[in-house]
């Protein structure tokens, strides 16, 4: 059974749109992230998800169950994480986290591991948190319930690097025990990283949904050499431009031809790598522009 | 199925309890002063020349007893202020979420908007009874301490009737947040206490018989506190039907609408 199931999905506002035409399938124990620019459609999909605001037109469906006034049963088994986490201000974390506990039925233990691993201070009060530890403190709200899905709306924005890291091995983790990860993010590279599949979203459309591993096989390699040469001649190698005292180029072709091509010549230095996400999409933008 | 959350209920009482505390201790303070002064006030009336005491006739005459006195200085404050505070209230149980952008989190647990909107509506239900007995309780103190002897039965049911009017205003001004657009300020809320209690008053002091008619379309008339401390008097049932009926399907259509919101913060 898919995890989420979305089908031509449409959200307006009055006359604005939120989403035109949305179709979508995650599957159980998979990493699915949701990327697009500002104004997409991301986080009206994910709260058409939570309930939060009703669709237009469409169907949304987790773990087969229509979420049309189906919050309470299905909020059992999901993990939701806003975009800006907040929570109320005058009270300490430790009585914040108590009540979403007390609320869900759960014992404690697990939310007291969370806290270890993020090491969130429980005596503060909650608008004495930073931005990051507002956010540490909306992870372990999501996953303090060990829940079946988990919803992200960009999980990473605000952490330190240490953190952010901390973060994308516990998504892992949670998926070894079985649980499905849908997250949205504007960072490509967090994407690539913790992503099993990803799916692009512009102007309220799904534009295309691939897996990582494909895309990493389809995906061009980026050449830089030093000293600067433009006039590197091979099937496939295309001259981008000079970057920072570096001759940048693209490449689509077969990796050990290039390297045997590449033999030939003397370099300061090369730097051949595969392209990340933002430059696939990048390259994506173009193409429709 | 349940319609109430404990933790909810407890954590938005907690949330409200700051709030509460500040109006009933405020209130019932002022209160407590209103009721202290009477000794003093009489002494006031004693020494009034005769052609005031006539003047003063026109509007009721001169206060002969402790409840008619606190009917026109203590009571009519409490329900003037006390309006404003519940309107509030009645507002803020639906908006202040939103405002804090707290709902997202708070929608996101396992409970039903019925489940959100009955427990958030028994926590105002709550704090308007804890005011209205924490007013009672200092005017109360007021009296044993001045010695007045004042007749329990008409005192309790001006609170128990103005208790009634308070949930009615807090209903409405609740109902009035669901029907609104995320995002409209809470001083809004004061627009359904304030015309109710001019038209009372209007419908209270003047000889038109048309305008006397306004009583009916301001729940201000079911408790009106001159009235009840009188000795003829008859409860305006008509006028407390209405608006109980008026709270009532305010009620139903605030849930309907609360369950079809949509959170846009």
């Amino acid at each position: 059974m898919a995890a989420i199931e979305i089908m031509h999905l449409r959200k307006y506002y009055q006359k604005s749109r939120g989403l035109e035409d949305a179709s979508l399938t995650v599957n159980e124990g998979e990493i699915f992230g949701f990327v697009g620019p500002n104004g997409a459609g991301k986080t009206t999909l994910i709260r058409i998800l939570m309930n939060l605001i009703h669709k237009s037109s469409g169907d949304a469906l987790i773990f087969g169950e229509n979420v049309d006034g189906k919050a309470k049963k299905l909020n059992e088994i999901i993990g939701y994480l806003p975009s800006e986490t907040n929570f109320y201000a005058e009270m300490p974390v430790k009585d914040v986290l108590s009540f979403f506990a007390e609320t869900r039925k759960i014992d404690f233990d697990r939310m007291n591991e969370l806290v270890q691993i993020l090491d969130l201070d429980l005596t503060k009060k909650v608008g004495a948190l930073s931005f990051g530890n507002k956010k540490k403190l909306g992870i372990i709200v999501a996953m303090m319930h060990r829940p079946k899905l988990l919803i992200l709306d960009e999980p990473t924005t605000g952490l330190d690097p240490l953190m952010q890291k901390k973060m994308l091995d516990l998504l892992k983790e949670e998926q070894k025990q079985g649980t499905t990860i849908f997250l949205s993010s504007h960072d490509l590279a967090e994407v690539q990283e913790a992503c099993d599949r990803v799916a692009l979203i512009k102007d309220g459309k799904i534009n295309f949904v691939f897996k990582m591993d494909d895309l990493r096989m389809s995906s061009f390699k980026k050449l830089l050499i030093k000293p600067l040469n433009q006039s590197l001649s091979f099937p496939d190698l295309t001259y981008l431009g000079d970057v920072a005292n570096a001759s940048q180029y693209e490449y689509k072709g077969n990796i050990n031809d290039l390297i045997q091509f590449l033999s030939k010549y003397r370099f300061e230095s090369i730097d051949l790598r595969d392209s990340t996400l933002a430059e696939i999409f990048l390259d994506y933008y173009k193409k429709e522009a | 199925m349940t319609f109430f959350s404990p933790s909810l209920f407890k954590i938005e009482f907690r949330r409200r309890f700051i709030g509460l505390l500040i109006w009933s201790l405020a209130l019932g303070a002022s209160m407590y002063l209103v009721v202290i002064l009477f000794p003093m006030v009489q002494d006031m009336y004693a020494a009034m020349p005769p052609e005031f005491a006539a003047i003063m006739e026109q509007f009721g005459g001169l206060p002969t007893n402790g409840l008619e006195y606190f009917s026109t200085e203590g009571g009519m404050m409490f329900q003037l202020f006390g309006a404003l505070y519940v309107a509030l209230e009645g507002f803020n149980i639906i908006t202040r979420d939103e405002r804090e952008r707290t709902v997202e989190s708070i929608f996101a647990l396992p409970l039903s908007r019925t489940q959100l909107f009955v427990t958030k509506y028994a926590s105002v239900v709550t704090n308007i009874l804890l005011f209205s007995l924490i007013n009672y309780g200092f005017s109360l103190i007021g009296f044993i301490q001045i010695g007045e002897d004042i007749n329990m039965g008409d005192f309790t049911l001006f609170f128990a009737l103005t208790t009634l009017m308070f949930l009615v205003i807090a209903t409405l001004s609740l109902s009035l947040a669901s029907y609104l657009k995320v995002g409209v300020k809470s001083g809004i809320a004061i627009a359904i206490p304030f015309p109710l209690y001019i038209l009372y008053i209007i419908s209270t002091m003047t000889s038109n018989e048309i305008l006397k008619n306004l009583k009916y379309i301001t729940p201000f008339t079911f408790a009106d506190p001159v009235g009840i401390f009188k000795a003829d008097y008859e409860l305006p049932w008509l006028n407390l039907i209405i608006f109980v009926l008026l709270a009532v399907s305010g009620f139903i259509s605030a849930m309907i609408c609360f369950k079809r919101r949509d959170i846009l913060i």
